[in-house]
């Protein structure tokens, strides 16, 4: 486990953020983060924009959209 | 019991030529009732799988449609039509495998081949090879605290200039983040989604997110609501 320095870290924050870094990078970042302010900052306003996004993202379909689907799948099955 | 049921597929009416051997010694002319009972049987069973499994994923479906048509009367038209592709091909789906990124496959080759060929997005095609200047929004060096306020920022953005700000942002750099930061895939699942490699994938991802970034700033800047130490905002939260 070492600290893998500014330019590793923000390079790799966005894969940091969406889990595709291996354990072992994982550790390196997380020890990075822990002593730079800079790059907790900029992995905060990731994490934050991640997040935001995914609440304004939540929709709910129309009530009558299920029983249309069903109605095609009835039909489907008759065919 | 019900995945036996599923592979061996009953004889259906789009079917017509295919007479199963197993069956064709009990079968005269007309099919026995029992036989007939026993395909109804299974298409029941097909179907009763598919509401409980498939279906739930509709208003997730309904919400990355909602992004890709831009408006509900087609997201709605392309979610039934999703649906009904999926229960079509349900027989051929492995159970146990990852049936939301099945979907959200057939979804996205639904979209690309249907609706995204009436709407004529002048990007297509060569988004990918624009260099980052052509992008805007280049990366600058900003001071940490600056960085503090941005994070700040976003998160008191009301939700419907964050959609605004995805719906303006090019397509494929719009469905990539929604594929990782909404739907929470792992890049190589979209990459078969989108079809494309999974270093394209983090392209599209990586370039969204910034132009978002972008535009998100734009957008505060404009309100006023950038640079706001914390301890300074004591208004009651408005949203």
């Amino acid at each position: 486990m070492t600290d893998c320095g500014c330019d590793k870290a923000k390079e790799e924050l966005e894969e940091f953020l969406h889990n595709e870094l291996s354990a072992e990078q994982c550790s390196d970042i997380r020890e990075h983060l822990a002593n730079c302010d800079d790059c907790s900052a900029e992995h905060l306003v990731g994490i934050t924009l991640t997040t935001k996004v995914k609440e304004a993202c939540q929709e709910k379909a129309p009530d009558e959209l299920r029983d249309l689907i069903l109605g095609s799948i009835e039909r489907l099955d008759a065919r | 019991m019900a995945t036996l049921l599923l592979d061996r597929r009953a004889p259906t009416a789009s079917e017509p030529s295919q007479a199963p051997s197993l069956d064709s010694r009990l079968m005269t002319d007309t099919t026995p009732p029992e036989a007939a009972q026993a395909a109804a049987d299974e298409l029941a069973e097909r179907r009763r799988l598919f509401q409980e499994q498939a279906l739930p994923f509709m208003d997730q479906l309904y919400g990355a449609a909602m992004r890709m048509t831009k408006n509900p009367a087609d997201a709605a038209d392309l979610v039934q039509e999703t649906f009904v592709k999926a229960f079509a091909a349900f027989a051929q789906f492995e159970q146990g495998t990852n049936l939301k990124a099945w979907l959200y496959r057939i979804l996205t080759n639904t979209f690309i081949n249907v609706y995204r060929k009436k709407q004529r997005d002048p990007y297509q095609g060569t988004i990918d090879e624009l260099e980052d200047w052509q992008l805007g929004g280049a990366e600058s060096a900003t001071s940490t605290s600056t960085r503090s306020a941005e994070a700040e920022a976003i998160d008191r953005m009301p939700a419907s200039a964050v959609k605004d700000a995805l719906q303006s942002i090019p397509e494929d750099f719009r469905l990539a983040v929604y594929f990782a930061d909404v739907e929470g895939f792992a890049y190589q699942e979209i990459a078969d989604i989108m079809k494309t490699p999974v270093g394209t994938v983090m392209s599209r991802l990586h370039r969204g997110r910034r132009l978002l970034r972008e535009l998100l700033a734009d957008y505060a800047r404009e309100r006023g609501m950038t640079a706001a130490a914390p301890a300074t905002t004591t208004k009651g939260s408005t949203r």
